[in-house]
């Protein structure tokens, strides 16, 4: 077994960014449908921004994957045009390097609910680093920065979390997991039997 | 399917790929750290006019592009107008409470915001994606692994298009009813998503499979069948910036529109 990203990893985890790219691209209307609500409801849909990373992870759950993942959704947006433009790079690379981060501390051998949420709590953590800087969130006042936080938080724990665990469970259901794991401990188990 | 909304070619569109992709990265870290709402109004005008002039779109193109990004433009105002710290009150009303000070910090945000999508969608509007992955392992050195397999992935969209269209209409003609709420809403996405995905990801295999069992290899002295190489209109890119926005700095220092230096709260 030979250590670091195949072909094929990096070519599922480019169409699997892809995918979500494009979905990036289906999710930016709503968004912004939701940000003229105001008050932040459009906190509570960030979490799909990060949804890139948890779901390439958990489908290939190799080391690299998430931060490669949602680096490519990122340039995928880029390059179809996205309304955000090039800070996009910045978001991608940020949010999954966190993520990245907390599958690194777990050593890339637990694919759970608690750990992918944390990931996106980690990508959501980044992407309000950056809106430090960039958006003066610093300068809300701080009723109104809670909530912000507090929104994007749930948002990124329940849509990279618990939505990209069942989603990857389903996956896993048609079979296509198995073609691009790694084999695992119990796979060789099974072949001593 | 073509992967470039290209009208006409312009002096942008010759511009070496990674160069004018370095070029934008380093203009986007320039401005995060501008804080004078003077400059960051003039430095607008000067991503607004290389767009408008040089981005060769037509003229119809060019306002269906700008709707939504004024549209993003007011919502990443507005929250910070609304709920800004600021001292100098306009205006308030419940939890609303709109000063002087988060007022222009609002229209700053906006601003920033608006020339983040100024400079991404030049690119993107000027750039041919593959040039940019030949480029990217030519000027760059992105191992060739990674450069294929983006544009490879980039070929299957019209692909996933195609199979979102066929399992719509499968849906149709068989008469699937979707519930309501916000069931329906995952149930709708999990029908869609599930298929999709794992269509997509099956295919990506295959493929990689295929380039390998026709001997992909990361040899260094690989050759190339586009040649990326500089130009002219690489030096009159940087020019454009450096002069144009220098007098933006110019003009914003001499003659400001606002007496604010910096927007962030003190």
């Amino acid at each position: 077994m030979s250590k670091g990203l195949k072909l094929t990893d990096i070519l599922v985890t480019f169409v699997i960014a892809i995918v979500f790219g494009i979905v990036y691209q289906l999710w930016t209307p709503f968004y912004e449908f939701l940000g003229g609500l105001g008050l932040h409801i459009d906190q509570l849909s960030y979490g799909m921004w990060f949804i890139a990373a948890t779901v390439a992870y958990l489908i290939i759950r190799k080391p690299g994957v998430a931060l490669l993942a949602e680096l490519a959704a990122a340039s995928g947006s880029l390059i179809l045009g996205s309304p955000y433009g090039v800070e996009l790079l910045i978001y991608g690379f940020l949010q999954g390097l966190f993520a990245e981060l907390v599958f690194f501390a777990v050593r890339y051998k637990r694919y759970d609910i608690l750990v992918v949420s944390l990931a996106g709590a980690a990508s959501a953590a980044a992407s309000l680093l950056f809106d430090w800087y960039k958006g003066y969130i610093g300068d809300l006042e701080a009723w109104n920065l809670a909530l912000m936080i507090g929104f994007r938080t749930i948002s990124a724990i329940v849509i990279c979390g618990v939505f990209a665990y069942f989603l990857v469970k389903a996956l896993e259901a048609t079979g296509v997991t198995n073609l691009v794991r790694p084999a695992s401990k119990e796979d060789y188990d099974a072949l001593d039997k | 399917m073509q992967f470039d909304f290209i009208h006409k070619e312009t002096w942008l569109h010759k511009i070496n790929p990674s160069f004018k992709l370095i070029v934008i990265l380093v203009l986007f870290i320039m401005v995060l750290f501008i804080h004078n709402i003077n400059i960051m109004m003039n430095y607008m005008v000067v991503i607004l006019f290389m767009f408008l002039l040089f981005s060769g779109q037509p003229a119809k193109r060019v306002i269906l592009i700008l709707i939504p990004v004024l549209f993003m433009f007011i919502t990443t105002a507005i929250p910070m107008i609304f709920f800004g710290k600021g001292d100098t009150t306009w205006f308030g009303w419940g939890l609303i409470h709109i000063t002087e000070e988060s007022f222009f910090r609002g229209i700053h945000v906006g601003l920033r915001a608006l020339i983040f999508t100024g400079l991404g969608i030049i690119f993107a509007l000027t750039t041919r994606p593959v040039f940019l992955f030949y480029s990217l392992m030519q000027q760059l050195k992105i191992p060739s692994k990674y450069a294929y397999s983006f544009l490879a992935g980039l070929r299957l969209i019209p692909i996933m298009i195609e199979e979102f269209q066929t399992i719509r209409y499968a849906m149709k003609v068989r008469g699937v009813q979707h519930k309501r709420g916000m069931k329906g809403f995952y149930e709708v996405l999990r029908k869609y998503s599930i298929p999709m995905l794992s269509q997509s990801i099956r295919r990506a295999h295959r493929v990689a499979v295929a380039m390998e069992a026709k001997r992909f290899s990361q040899v260094k002295n690989r050759t190339y069948y586009y040649k990326i190489t500089f130009s002219w209109n690489d030096i009159m890119f940087v020019l454009y910036f450096l002069i144009l926005l220098s007098a933006a700095y110019f003009i914003s220092v001499q003659y400001p529109y606002f007496a604010i230096t910096d927007v962030r709260y003190k």
